[in-house]
């Protein structure tokens, strides 16, 4: 069973902040406004926000890295609405994994919010670039890994037989392959195949392409610098040491 | 006798007192005092820290420390490492430069982290500051090798030139060649950020053999492993050692003379470097293992039996920067060996990988939190994490005080339990009574930021991504983090109720970051209008924030406190709230 992690956010829970005032914003120890001594609860009893609602609407947390402002989604809200402070907090016991609002939620609208998919999928938005600024390592060491091929060291890249240098093969010898007009990326385990010709074929089997279309495509890949490389000009061994992924184009003329 | 006798000490006095202390707060604390000690203690403070450039003026620093002579800057939110600010934000420090030659002429030293620093402003320094010492540049930008050769030529003191991190348009290796023959002041010099493959090694060379002080040298990839020990010889009381490329063919004589010239270096405690490591010239560096406290392999791509058998060799190593390749294991066997180690950094090899490609998990971190009783400073890149991993975490290690952990792929959950990891990071701000910076991951709930408020008092820079339910998480953390002065946030669910409530807390922090969160452009008005302390800064590199219905999220909010006012020199995608000012852009 596979656990459904798009997660809507759950109804707000009852929200004893205060009001903001503001003439006096000066009090922001509204940590006494809620009566809490210390927490309300051990640290290692789970209660969850209350399901018991006010009626605010949350607005949508537009989670996708591409923001665009929430269009006609949005609605307007005044500050005069904010819940009045309520000493009673209730303490649930369950914690949902799933929590389906029964309000109309805001996040249906925006088509862009891409976490409610599965979310194993974020990382790889913006067309396998991945969310901007995440994972957080900073630009100049993501230069670094991008000259790696997969799997890291140069001597992974090569399957078994073939290592000289008697490294351990890494647990991933995959690359990326896309195919022109194609959207969706696959993957391919390299260390299987030890010829263009191999490789060629089961490319052509993986993207449904018959033996008479062969011709009309070309195999080009990535290397390490970033340059796009047509594979049929470089030597095998070459090619598998340098290639970050790999494409298919449709040859012209 | 007057009484007044007791309670005066000539100027010089205080002054003598004053100048043994040193820490900022100190000295603004003394400051405090009385109008006298104030006058007193600003013409005698030497050293300013300026946390946030637009925080505050060069004219107003000046005007109230005359005598100043060096001078930290910090530019660009923390966020900016990860391209989440777009360039051309600000961050100059141009202005700076151009008011200080003016009334600063004895300054000695500029540390700028995250700032824009162009060859002109370069230029300006090498012209304007007789005796300058110190220049380091931390993940700076905007200048070429042409500003750095300004440098070199005119600065006859220098003894620090530190480029670390920095974007530097290499445009020619020749500029080492501008430092005179009469340079002989270097005690630390650090490129290793220039990129080129051209570095003038004959002038490197020449320079590092004259400068008798040099205690910290951190070369650039262009340096290949069999010019490491020419330098090395050159050098033999380097403290601090950064290679350059230390990849090769194994010959014997390169090796052996290597680990001769390493050897010779008795007083070597760290090192760097290491890009395209070749394993088998590793063992040219046990001779010094012994000594060492502190290793960078962060760029080295080995594998984790080399690292194992080096770092079995560090029982003093108080620092390790490493990538994911070091694996459990190679975790396991530094808390056997190196009871020393305060600081931890693991890096992920494979960033944008969708499948693990190494056998790194919360294993790792547990062992060497077990076997390091001095662990104090963790960054951990990992894919799978369990609360009760992280309660054993802080159980073990209760005196930790930076603890940064990043899984890998945004929301997710204890891989054992499947629930949100509130409970384990909870424990960590629990038990960890010192935590002064925290970075959360994976799939968090409201409750985590209830923990920090309630935990987190000593909490003074707190990172969020992907977390959280409501505006109760952010209210927890904003009300409840007494020490907080920097808060970074992006893709989480926090809109305005949060932000608002808080807004005098607001004053009493450094900044604020929200991006990709749920703050509307109304309350980022608001808090413009209401708030004349602080800059409400809007970025937005689609359209203008106006352009849509106020109740709409912005892009990008970063507050931050200031008794500068509003800057004027923002890009056209950024704009500043305000009532005085309407929409400044």
């Amino acid at each position: 069973m596979e656990l459904q992690l798009g997660l809507a956010l759950p109804p707000p829970p009852l929200i004893p902040i205060e009001t903001f005032d503001l003439n006096s914003y000066g009090n922001y120890e509204t940590r006494e406004a809620l009566g809490t001594n210390a927490l309300s609860w051990p640290l290692l009893k789970l209660g969850p926000a209350d399901n018991d609602i006010n009626n605010i609407h949350h607005h949508n947390s537009s989670s996708s890295s591409s923001s665009s402002g929430g269009g006609a989604g949005c609605k307007k809200r005044s500050f005069d609405e904010a819940p009045v402070f309520d000493e009673k907090r209730n303490v649930p016991k369950t914690l949902h994994l799933l929590l389906w609002t029964n309000q109309p939620n805001d996040e249906d609208d925006d088509p862009s919010n891409v976490l409610h998919e599965n979310s194993s999928s974020a990382i790889f938005k913006n067309d396998g670039e991945g969310l901007v600024g995440w994972p957080p390592v900073k630009t100049w060491r993501k230069k670094v890994h991008h000259q790696i091929p997969n799997g890291g060291a140069e001597n992974n890249r090569l399957p078994a037989v073939e290592n000289g240098i008697g490294g351990r093969a890494s647990k991933s010898t995959y690359v990326k392959v896309k195919m022109e007009g194609v959207p969706i990326a696959r993957k391919i385990d390299l260390s299987v195949h030890h010829s263009f010709e191999g490789l060629t074929n089961t490319l052509m089997r993986m993207f449904g392409i018959s033996d008479g279309n062969r011709k009309s495509f070309k195999l080009t890949y990535q290397d390490r610098e970033g340059d796009w490389l047509l594979a049929e000009d470089v030597p095998w061994r070459t090619f598998i040491r340098s290639l970050k992924c790999l494409k298919l184009i449709r040859s012209r003329g | 006798m007057q009484k007044k006798m007791a309670y005066s000490f000539p100027d010089e006095v205080l002054e003598q007192v004053f100048s043994f202390i040193q820490s900022d707060k100190d000295r603004n604390a003394v400051s405090l005092v009385c109008k006298s000690w104030d006058e007193i203690e600003r013409w005698c403070r030497r050293k300013v820290f300026i946390g946030n450039c637009y925080a505050v003026s060069p004219r107003m620093v000046i005007r109230r420390f005359p005598e100043v002579r060096s001078i930290k800057l910090k530019g660009k939110p923390h966020f900016a490492d990860f391209n989440l600010v777009p360039d051309g934000w600000g961050g100059y420090v141009l202005p700076w430069i151009a008011e200080m030659a003016g009334a600063y002429p004895w300054l000695e030293e500029i540390r700028l982290k995250r700032m824009v620093v162009t060859d002109e402003s370069l230029e300006l320094i090498a012209k304007s500051f007789k005796n300058f010492k110190v220049l380091v540049l931390f993940s700076c930008e905007g200048f070429s090798t042409d500003g750095l050769a300004a440098i070199a030529a005119s600065c006859k003191n220098l003894r620090e030139l530190d480029l670390r991190e920095s974007e530097v348009d290499d445009l020619s290796g020749h500029w080492l060649a501008h430092f005179p023959e009469t340079c002989t002041s270097l005690v630390s010099l650090n490129i290793s950020c220039l990129r080129s493959d051209e570095v003038s090694f004959s002038a490197l060379e020449r320079l590092v053999g004259r400068c008798p002080n040099l205690r910290s040298l951190r070369l650039n990839r262009a340096v290949t492993l069999d010019k490491i020990a020419n330098i090395l010889r050159r050098a033999p009381q380097l403290v601090d050692f950064g290679t350059g490329y230390y990849a090769a063919e194994l010959q014997p004589d390169v090796f052996s003379n290597l680990a001769g010239a390493f050897s010779s270096c008795k007083e070597l405690k760290s090192l760097s470097g290491f890009w395209d490591v070749v394993p088998a010239y590793l063992p040219a560096l046990y001779s010094i293992c012994p000594r060492l406290t502190s290793l960078n392999l962060s760029y080295a791509t080995i594998q984790s039996p080399d690292l194992i058998k080096l770092v079995s060799h560090c029982p003093r190593l108080q620092r390790l920067l490493v990538l994911d390749y070091v694996e459990d294991s190679g975790l396991e066997e530094l808390a056997s060996s190196c009871k020393d180690l305060q600081e931890l950094r693991v890096f992920p090899s494979d960033p944008f990988g969708a499948e693990p490609n190494v056998s790194l998990t919360e294993q790792g971190l547990v062992a060497v939190s077990l076997g390091c009783p001095k662990l104090r400073s963790v960054l951990y890149f990992c894919r799978r994490m369990s609360n009760a991993a992280l309660v054993t975490i802080a159980q073990n290690r209760p005196n930790l005080t930076r603890f940064r952990l990043c899984i890998i792929e945004p929301k997710t959950p204890d891989y054992l339990t499947l629930e949100p990891l509130d409970v384990g990071f909870g424990a960590i701000v629990e038990h960890c009574k010192d935590l002064r910076r925290l970075s959360l991951s994976g799939l968090l709930t409201d409750h985590v930021f209830e923990y920090s408020g309630t935990y987190g008092k000593k909490l003074e820079m707190l990172s969020v991504a992907f977390a959280g339910d409501s505006d109760l998480g952010l209210h927890h953390v904003l009300s409840g983090c007494e020490s907080l002065r920097k808060l970074e946030i992006r893709d989480c669910p926090f809109g305005d109720k949060a932000l608002l409530a808080n807004a005098a807390k607001l004053e009493t922090m450094r900044s604020l970051w929200m991006s990709s969160c749920a703050v509307s452009f109304g309350a980022c008005k608001l808090l413009g209008q209401k708030m004349p302390k602080l800059n409400v800064e809007v970025i937005d590199e689609t359209e203008p924030p106006d352009s849509r219905p106020e109740s709409c999220p912005v892009d990008k909010l970063y507050i931050y406190r200031s008794v500068a006012g509003p800057r004027f020199d923002m890009p056209p995608f950024v704009w500043t709230m305000g009532e005085a000012v309407r929409i400044l852009h």
